[in-house]
């Protein structure tokens, strides 16, 4: 049995855990701009990538990263080690992510408040929790496995959602803010999902930024979404808009300096317009700090 | 605990519904049509993944079948080889099997060949890196000790025999490919090397004899039984010629010592 909370907040504040990059900003690496990191040097404070795509034995993608690694900090985002599984985590899987760190020596590690695999099956989505005793109880000893198993802190981030579970008998973030208290994690905010689930589900986001004690607050995201018949989907496949750039100016006001890394997932940009949303981001983040 | 795992089998068993499966678990809140509609989207999105996943690994064939006709196929796969790793780049390791067995698809009969091609070239792609040769170690050997050397293939080598004619099915089909787009297909059987020299996978038709040293030397093989192997097809292959030539390749990339496992 893994012991919970082996990797306590009070051991370190998340500047202490992103090393350097505590009030920069970043984006995330995507295939389609390899080459401009290759053959040039983007100025951004980081990188993210998904650890998935990195989990082969070699070739060219982690070749990429071993070159980007180099020059920049670099973190890692898992999307499908499935924390909330209720039959536990795959320990392929985590060994993978295990050899990753190892070679990569990240800034940052995290992963989603979700679920995505039960059984013999993998859904390959950022599947929605039941906020329940029993699933956060579970998540808990699901997170600090994770963080034994790597040595160190990880973040646990906030995914968007279309549904929610009749049995819930908490809040998202209550969920998110106790499973950080007890298992030691740190929160990734990703400040469109709150939106889009704010939107979705009919609650007031700021509200929620008010539950989240700053501390806990390790890393924040952005990304656009799109607008659905009666929902928005977080596709990750246009600038940031308006609302979302509003909630996280008063996010940076509430929560201090925290690394912000910009997404773009689909119908993804050139390398300079993908800069100057997280150039953005950096003004942002200075005018709420002035 | 039953419970959340019941409740993750009953939302994954609802999203594994393909066509037709309009419901949506009586697990949320709120109107039902809502939730219906609301549930759906994480169905499109399983499809979506799938079909993405499967292209990315296959290519060709998506070419060869038109999108429409693939998607349809990625969703009755899906349906039968359902994802079982958080990696995506696992997901599709049995379609050439599923191609073989899918009526609609033999009507292609080299498809489920391509398939199988396709899946060794996206698997080299992840492969293990090796570095480079250096010959000057073999120089100081005699002549004897360098026959009884074992050969090592690059991880990223793989060896395919196929009835049809799949380096030029597969060549023709790749992006930017210009000139003739003919295929012969009344060539006899050929067999197929997929190798990656640096980052790039390649992938070339090799003759009897290169193809049965490379088949000796893969099932650890010493260099004169790899070479015995090679003669049998053809008297005069030129040992020195092609190891050279696969050596400058990455395709073979060590040569372990005598008695060392191969």
């Amino acid at each position: 049995m893994v012991r919970a909370g082996a990797f306590s907040p009070m051991s370190g504040s998340p500047a202490h855990d992103s090393n350097g990059i505590a009030s920069a900003t970043g984006v995330g690496l995507r295939a389609c701009h390899y080459r401009d990191f290759l053959d040039g040097h983007p100025r951004t404070g980081w990188l993210e990538v998904h650890s998935e795509n990195y989990f082969g034995d070699g070739g060219y993608d982690l070749h990429v990263l071993d070159c980007v690694r180099e020059r920049y900090s670099v973190s890692l985002h898992g999307v499908a080690l499935s924390l909330g599984s209720a039959d536990g985590i795959r320990a392929a899987h985590l060994a993978k992510l295990k050899r990753l760190a190892s070679r990569i020596e990240p800034v940052l590690v995290s992963e989603h408040l979700c679920w995505g695999a039960i059984g013999p099956r993998h859904f390959n989505d950022l599947l929605p929790m039941p906020f329940t005793r029993v699933a956060l109880n579970a998540m808990v000893s699901h997170v600090a496995e994770v963080q034994e198993a790597l040595g160190r802190r990880i973040l646990v981030e906030n995914v968007s959602s279309y549904v929610q579970f009749r049995n819930a008998d908490m809040t998202e973030f209550g969920f998110l803010v106790e499973l950080a208290y007890r298992s030691g994690c740190g929160i990734l905010l990703d400040v469109n999902n709150l939106y889009v689930n704010s939107v979705n589900h009919g609650f007031d986001a700021d509200e929620v930024l008010v539950e989240v004690p700053a501390a806990l607050v390790g890393e924040i995201h952005l990304a656009g979404h799109s607008k659905g018949d009666d929902v928005l989907i977080d596709d990750h496949g246009s600038a940031v808009p308006p609302a979302v750039w509003k909630l996280y100016e008063r996010a940076c006001q509430r929560f201090g300096p925290v690394p912000t890394l910009v997404e773009w997932d689909t119908d993804i940009p050139s390398i300079e317009v993908l800069l100057g949303e997280a150039d953005k981001a950096a003004q942002v983040m200075a005018v709420a700090h002035a | 605990m039953r419970d959340l795992i019941e409740m993750q089998r009953r939302f994954g068993a609802a999203l594994a519904v393909a066509e037709g499966g309009r419901s949506a678990p009586d697990l949320f809140r709120g109107d039902a049509d809502a939730v219906r509609r609301r549930f759906a989207i994480y169905r499109g999105n399983a499809r979506a993944t799938a079909a993405k996943a499967l292209l990315a690994a296959y290519p060709v064939i998506g070419r060869l079948v038109g999108e429409e006709f693939f998607s349809g196929l990625a969703r009755e796969y899906e349906t039968r080889f359902p994802s079982a790793s958080g990696d995506l780049n696992e997901f599709g390791g049995s379609f050439a099997a599923f191609l073989a067995d899918f009526a609609p698809a033999r009507e292609i009969p080299y498809l489920a060949d391509v398939a199988r091609l396709e899946w060794q070239v996206h698997s080299a792609h992840y492969a293990a890196d090796a570095p480079m040769f250096d010959p000057a170690a073999l120089i100081a050997l005699s002549a004897e000790e360098q026959l009884a050397l074992r050969p090592r293939l690059h991880p990223a080598c793989r060896l395919i025999r196929s009835d049809y004619p799949l380096e030029r099915i597969w060549a023709v089909n790749q992006p930017g490919f210009e000139g003739d787009l003919a295929v012969d297909f009344s060539r006899p059987p050929a067999n197929v090397l997929v190798y990656r020299p640096r980052f790039r996978v390649e992938v070339r038709e090799l003759d009897a004899s290169a193809a049965a040293f490379l088949a000796a030397t893969h099932a650890g093989g010493t260099l004169e039984q790899a070479l015995a192997a090679a003669q049998s097809r053809d008297i005069s292959f030129d040992l020195a010629g092609s190891l050279l030539e696969w050596v400058g390749s990455a395709i073979i990339v060590d040569f372990s010592p005598a008695g060392g496992t191969p």
